[in-house]
């Protein structure tokens, strides 16, 4: 039976992935894809609300601009990223601790 | 009139505000002081012709007072109550020193204009007398024994400065430390007697301790073994022999000199050295109650004759004057101790003017006489001689009052005098106990006319015996500030003034008896009748002011005696007078016999009483008694053993000891401030910060993983906490 | 019928593809498991009825972002040498006992979140409710965008606009 228990246990899982992502890999690269896993889960989290709870579609509109602005970021992000290759020659990210006090 | 504080209160006030205002302004406007310090002193001299002209001129009679209070502080608290009243008692003793102070410190202030003029600190010297004045003028107002206490304590200050006031001269400034010891030493037992009436009556107001007196309240009191009423009556008599110079404290008066004549005048002669006696009348009662009369007529007669001898033989004219302010102020103490209290308050005040004249009038004299070769004033008459042509106004003014002091009749002394007499012939007809006294007095009288006239003649008579010392001397010119005080204090010496017959003992009527206004308003405190008026608040408004029904006078010279008592005393006093009179003249006589007509060799009787002589000279060794005997032999070891003590032990173990203490402290609070304040609380805040730090500085590794983790689990105890 | 068969494939491809991205070495093929992991998304999508968000999900994310992301691999030299095991470079806190009970806290941070979240939401969701039918939501949606959602939306074509002159910008050769 689906419900939107299952729906979140899916995002939730998402989330989790995209966590761990971000966290244990050392590629910049890779800690960018967690990004996109965790803005997914939480598209997938509106979308399922709305349907099952609002019944308008203010949830996929939401959802709408999550995808946009995870474009945008991915760009610029991607463009930090390859700024930061052409510097440090390197895109791990211990290498990347120019703020450590 | 009323009596409120603006009635009464410039009186003290003005003279204390001229010091005041004096001691800011006397470097820079000195003329200006002086000024004040004049003007402060007349004005309280209306002031005071205002209490005076209420009081005699309304014919008040003797019982008559006014009495008016204001609570000068209170420390009750619930059961115990100690409250300390100030205030103002004004009779008619207290109307007429008011004047007669006044008065004499006018004219004596004028004088001073003219005397102190060329000296450096000519307005030093009337920023203290105004304080002097003002502190005499608050000692004849009060009311109770504590502010008198107070008043008596600042006029020995002020005596002590203007004694000591030449102070580039050593013997000035040891005089004036003598003068305020030995007073000091009286001043003890005064304080200590007024604390002994305190004890008993609860205060120590005049009109209180007569009321006390009357309710036999100091019956079956005993302190030490004696009576209370004896103790404290001889304690305070012990204050008057301190300030009075009476005998054995009488060794300060004759240093005195060393002061300004001016002061001297005012001082040493009318007005502080009365304030002993002043104190001794207003407690007569207690003195009577004690039953210390005899004592005080033995010291008053033993003074009298005791400095009387002294005199005869000083050279230095102001010298002979202050044995003579001595030896009057025993017949005061004398009157008193014969319980003739109207005649030794009479003599107060006739004493006061004549020897205040005669000590202006030696000033004028020493001033006049100037040394051009050590540049300093002559005092010492055998280097006097014929000056009544060079200075006549200053030798008519010391005439008249030599005749007052000598017992001349027709004169203020010889009423006032003759009249103590009387009344110790009478005492001494009653109680054989007051023979010798009146011996004492007669011989002392002789003695006076004596001396008195001895100065006269070798001031004034015969040949100048420094001649380039005669010529130098300017003639005198009447001048306001120098003859003119001299005359009208001498005006005052005339017998006519002060009682309706020129004797005063109705022996040549001038007027009718009703005019004895002297000897009927001042009388003795009849302490069974007394406390009969009501005792207000001090303030600014008088509310009794028009109602007062005071009895008036009847004037009666008898004091309402019968017949036959009145008779009698008549009688005796008839032979006191005519043995007065007799003895003045053969001292007069026996002075011109020796010093005019030189008939008498003074240097014979020197000879043949060397013994004596060199008492005298001496002094009848009482300096050397109280300087080698007691000081040196008794006081000084004290000294030194208390010192030996303080130093020795009291310093040693207590004082020093502490140090021992403090280093122990020192080292303890050592330790916790650097171990604990430093080390814990300053070090150790470093150390944690740094340690903190350490810790905390891993928070900003720079590493985005270590961020995003943290943000998780931030959310995660958000989430867990709550509740979100 | 249909529904729970989608619904289930696309639920599985989408957790596989996710911990196939965690645990992968390669990074390239990290991109391709997010590519498919996103593909199921796009399914659930379908499951919830947003058939426009599907479709957008499929153009823009798969093939717009993680396109984007393999150009961005090869431009920097793709993978990291010496990946130890799970992609990660040996680091001397690996292995450690330290690391190791930070991350058994981590875990047990999240199980606590999730299961407190999801009895949360069991326990409060009313599951009887009848569910309306599907319908075709592309006209609706545009609709919203420009009526309800119009400052968003603008907005949000303000911040591609933004994102495009920046990438372009900060990526840019410079001449040092």
């Amino acid at each position: 039976m689906i419900s939107l228990t299952s729906y979140l246990f899916i995002s939730l899982l998402l989330f989790l992935c995209g966590l761990t992502v971000m966290i244990a890999r050392k590629n910049i690269i890779a800690m960018l894809l967690g990004t996109e896993l965790i803005l997914n889960s939480a598209a997938l989290n509106f979308a399922a609300y709305t349907r099952f709870v609002n019944n308008n579609l203010d949830g996929h509109i939401v959802s709408l601009f999550i995808i946009i602005i995870a474009a945008a970021e991915a760009a610029v992000g991607l463009a930090i990223v390859i700024r930061f290759f052409q510097i440090k020659e390197s895109i791990h990210i211990d290498d990347a601790t120019q703020l450590q006090s | 009139m009323e009596y409120t504080l603006t009635t009464i209160a410039p009186i003290v006030l003005l003279p204390f505000l001229a010091f005041v205002i004096n001691s800011f302004i006397v470097k820079k406007f000195t003329n200006l002081a002086v000024g004040i310090s004049c003007a402060a002193i007349l004005g309280s001299f209306v002031y005071a012709v205002r209490v005076f002209s209420d009081f005699v001129f309304g014919h008040f009679s003797s019982g008559a007072y006014i009495h008016k209070t204001f609570n000068w502080f209170n420390l009750n608290a619930g059961q115990h109550e100690f409250a300390i009243d100030m205030g103002i008692y004004i009779d008619n003793m207290t109307a007429i020193m008011l004047l007669m102070v006044t008065a004499t410190a006018s004219l004596i202030h004028i004088f001073s204009t003219y005397y102190m003029k060329d000296d450096p600190r000519y307005g030093r010297f009337f920023v203290y007398m105004s304080l002097f004045t003002a502190a005499m003028l608050g000692l004849v107002l009060s009311d109770n024994l504590l502010s008198v206490f107070f008043f008596w304590e600042l006029m020995g200050f002020c005596s002590y400065s203007l004694i000591g006031f030449y102070y580039e001269k050593e013997g000035a400034g040891n005089a004036s430390m003598k003068a305020f010891m030995t007073t000091r030493v009286g001043d003890v037992f005064l304080f200590f007697g007024i604390l002994s009436i305190w004890a008993v009556v609860g205060n120590v107001t005049f009109v209180d301790i007569y009321a006390a007196i009357a309710n036999d309240q100091f019956s079956n009191v005993y302190a030490l073994g004696i009576p209370l009423a004896t103790l404290s009556g001889l304690m305070i008599f012990l204050g008057t022999i301190g300030k009075s110079a009476q005998f054995p404290l009488q060794v300060w008066l004759p240093d005195a000199m060393w002061g300004p004549t001016p002061c001297s005048a005012l001082i040493h002669a009318a007005t502080m050295v009365a304030a002993g006696v002043y104190l001794s009348l207003r407690a007569f009662p207690l003195l009577e109650v004690g039953g210390l009369l005899p004592i005080v007529a033995y010291i008053g007669g033993i003074t009298a004759l005791g400095a009387a001898t002294i005199a005869l033989i000083q050279t230095d004219i102001k010298a002979v004057l202050a044995y003579s302010t001595i030896s009057q102020l025993g017949y005061m103490v004398l009157g008193i101790g014969v319980g003739a209290y109207n005649p030794a308050f009479m003599h107060l005040i006739t004493h006061a003017v004549f020897k205040a004249c005669l000590f202006l009038a030696a000033g004028s004299v020493i001033h006049s006489l100037h040394d051009h070769h050590t540049h300093a004033h002559v005092q010492e008459m055998p280097r006097m001689g014929g000056l009544r042509k060079k200075m006549p106004f200053t030798f008519l003014a010391m005439l008249l009052c030599t005749f007052a002091i000598a017992g001349i009749p027709f004169f203020s002394g010889f009423v006032s005098k003759d009249r103590i007499l009387g009344d110790a012939l009478l005492m001494a007809m009653e109680n054989k106990i007051f023979i010798v006294p009146v011996i004492m007095g007669f011989a002392g009288a002789f003695l006076t006319a004596f001396y008195m006239f001895r100065m006269m003649f070798l001031t004034f008579f015969g040949e100048p015996r420094d001649k380039e010392l005669y010529e130098h001397t300017h003639k005198e010119k009447l001048s306001w500030n120098r003859n003119v005080p001299l005359l009208l204090l001498a005006l005052f010496t005339f017998g006519a003034w002060y009682a309706g017959s020129a004797t005063g003992q109705s022996l040549v009527k001038l007027s009718s008896a009703r005019y004895e206004w002297f000897k009927t308003l001042v009388v003795a405190p009849d302490v069974i009748q007394f406390g009969t008026y009501e005792r207000q608040a001090l303030g600014f408004d008088d509310s009794l002011a028009g109602e007062r029904d005071f009895e008036t006078s009847k004037y009666d010279p008898t004091y309402g005696l019968s017949e036959e008592a009145a008779h009698h005393i008549h009688h005796v006093h008839h032979i006191g007078a005519i043995a007065s009179i007799i003895i003045a003249f053969f001292g007069v006589f026996l002075a011109y016999l020796m010093y005019i007509k030189k008939a008498l060799n003074p240097s014979w009787w020197v000879q043949t009483l060397s013994g004596w002589y060199r008492a005298l000279q001496n002094k009848y060794y009482f300096d050397d008694l109280y300087i080698k005997g007691l000081i040196k032999k008794i006081l000084l070891p004290l000294n030194n053993l208390l010192a030996k003590f303080d130093m020795g032990f009291y310093d040693r173990y207590a004082i020093d000891g502490w140090t021992t203490v403090n280093k122990v402290f020192f080292t303890a609070s050592r330790w916790f401030d650097n171990k604990v304040v430093d080390g814990v609380g300053v070090d150790g805040t470093g150390a944690s910060v740094r340690f903190f730090n350490v810790v905390l500085r891993t928070l900003q590794s720079g590493k985005i993983q270590f961020y995003i983790l943290m943000i998780v689990f931030v959310l995660a105890g958000y989430i867990w906490t709550l509740k979100i | 019928m249909f529904n729970e068969v989608l619904f289930l494939l696309s639920g599985l491809l989408t957790v596989f593809g996710a911990l196939a991205v965690v645990f992968t070495k390669n990074l390239m093929h990290a991109c391709v498991y997010l590519l498919a992991s996103l593909f199921g998304v796009a399914g659930l999508y379908l499951t919830l009825g947003a058939d426009f968000l599907a479709a957008a999900q499929i153009v823009v994310y798969a093939g717009g972002v993680v396109v984007l992301m393999l150009f961005a691999v090869m431009l920097t030299g793709g993978t990291v040498k010496d990946a130890g095991r799970y992609a990660m470079l040996k680091v001397p806190s690996m292995g450690n006992a330290k690391t190791f009970s930070i991350a058994a806290l981590g875990v047990l941070v999240a199980l606590s979140m999730t299961t407190k979240i999801i009895l949360g939401i069991g326990r409060s969701y009313d599951a009887s409710k009848e569910l309306p039918a599907f319908t075709s939501t592309v006209e609706s949606i545009g609709t919203l965008l420009v009526t309800d959602h119009v400052l968003a939306f603008e907005i949000s074509s303000v911040l591609l606009l933004g994102a495009l002159v920046g990438a372009v910008v900060i990526s840019r050769p410079r001449k040092s």
